[in-house]
């Protein structure tokens, strides 16, 4: 069921690897394509310019029956602390990194045009906890917390029946 | 991402009703039961005919059903709709549990690679 913020997902996972490497599934352009698609899905474009301020800018490719359908996505690095905490934006964008809007996007009108990524890096010597938290509203916006109270009570509902 | 935007338009057209603090107000009150519109519109400093066309929006998400008996038209929650939503967390909680799954593959066979140095990257691109 939903946790308090019924718009962010927390997601803890331990790799058997080194913190440099763990980071570096994040960081290095290659590695990162190598896992971040959807199943089929091939990153044939992944500029990233870590570090704060610095834009990324990924190219999803899936093939459908109509031939291969291509999204793009876009954000910033808002906190680069290596091998500790990674913090980014991430929005669907053309091909030249303009963000669309929800409309362009068939996303409904609430659905936040850009949502935050934060991952952070715990190092346990030969393995590494990464705990991701992928925020869908900014927690401190004005709108999360009646949005929460509103649905709380329905969830409850859902809960009961 | 990918799974919200592959999503049948259903699941969008249910976000949008529920992004309104009227209707959110409304369903919440519906969960104690049903109502007909007086009722619903009470709490409201709102004419009636603006909170008949936000039930209309709910019913056409189909969030909310009503009755047939002309006089009344009691409104009911329809709470398999509300489940899609809590559903949406889910999908993304998913899609990064199979980016993780793929990316312990892909550490796999790294390190399948170089067996010896498992601290060190062993491609030369992966330097920082």
């Amino acid at each position: 069921m939903m946790s308090d913020d019924t718009r962010s997902v927390v997601i803890e996972r331990t790799l058997d690897t080194s913190v440099d490497v763990a980071w570096n599934m994040w960081a290095d352009p290659a590695h990162f394509a190598a896992w971040y698609g959807p199943g089929g899905a091939a990153i044939p474009v992944a500029d990233m310019d870590v570090r704060v301020g610095g834009r990324r800018l990924i190219c999803m490719e899936m093939q459908t029956p109509n031939g291969p359908m291509q999204m793009w996505f876009t954000g910033e690095f808002q906190e680069v602390v290596v091998n500790k905490r990674l913090v980014y934006t991430d929005a669907m964008s053309d091909d030249q990194g303009n963000i669309l809007s929800p409309e362009q996007t068939r996303m409904p009108g609430d659905h936040p045009e850009t949502t935050t990524v934060i991952v952070e890096f715990e190092d346990l010597g030969d393995r590494t906890k990464m705990t991701l938290t992928h925020v869908g509203v900014p927690t401190d916006s004005p709108g999360a917390m009646g949005w929460n109270m509103a649905i709380d009570k329905l969830v409850e509902y859902i809960a009961a029946a | 991402m990918i799974a919200a935007v592959l999503d049948d338009d259903r699941l969008s057209e249910t976000f949008a009703a529920l992004a309104n603090p009227v209707r959110r107000a409304i369903l919440a009150r519906l969960v104690d039961g049903e109502a007909n519109v007086n009722e619903l519109a009470e709490p409201f400093a709102m004419s009636l005919p603006a909170i008949s066309r936000h039930l209309k929006v709910l019913e056409q998400a189909g969030l909310v059903t009503r009755g047939r008996r002309a006089q009344f038209r009691p409104c009911v929650l329809n709470a398999e709709r509300l489940e899609e939503v809590a559903t949406w967390a889910e999908q993304y909680r998913r899609i990064w549990n199979d980016r993780f799954d793929r990316m312990a593959d892909h550490l796999q066979n790294l390190q399948g690679d170089a067996p010896d140095q498992p601290n060190n990257e062993p491609t030369e691109e992966s330097e920082p």
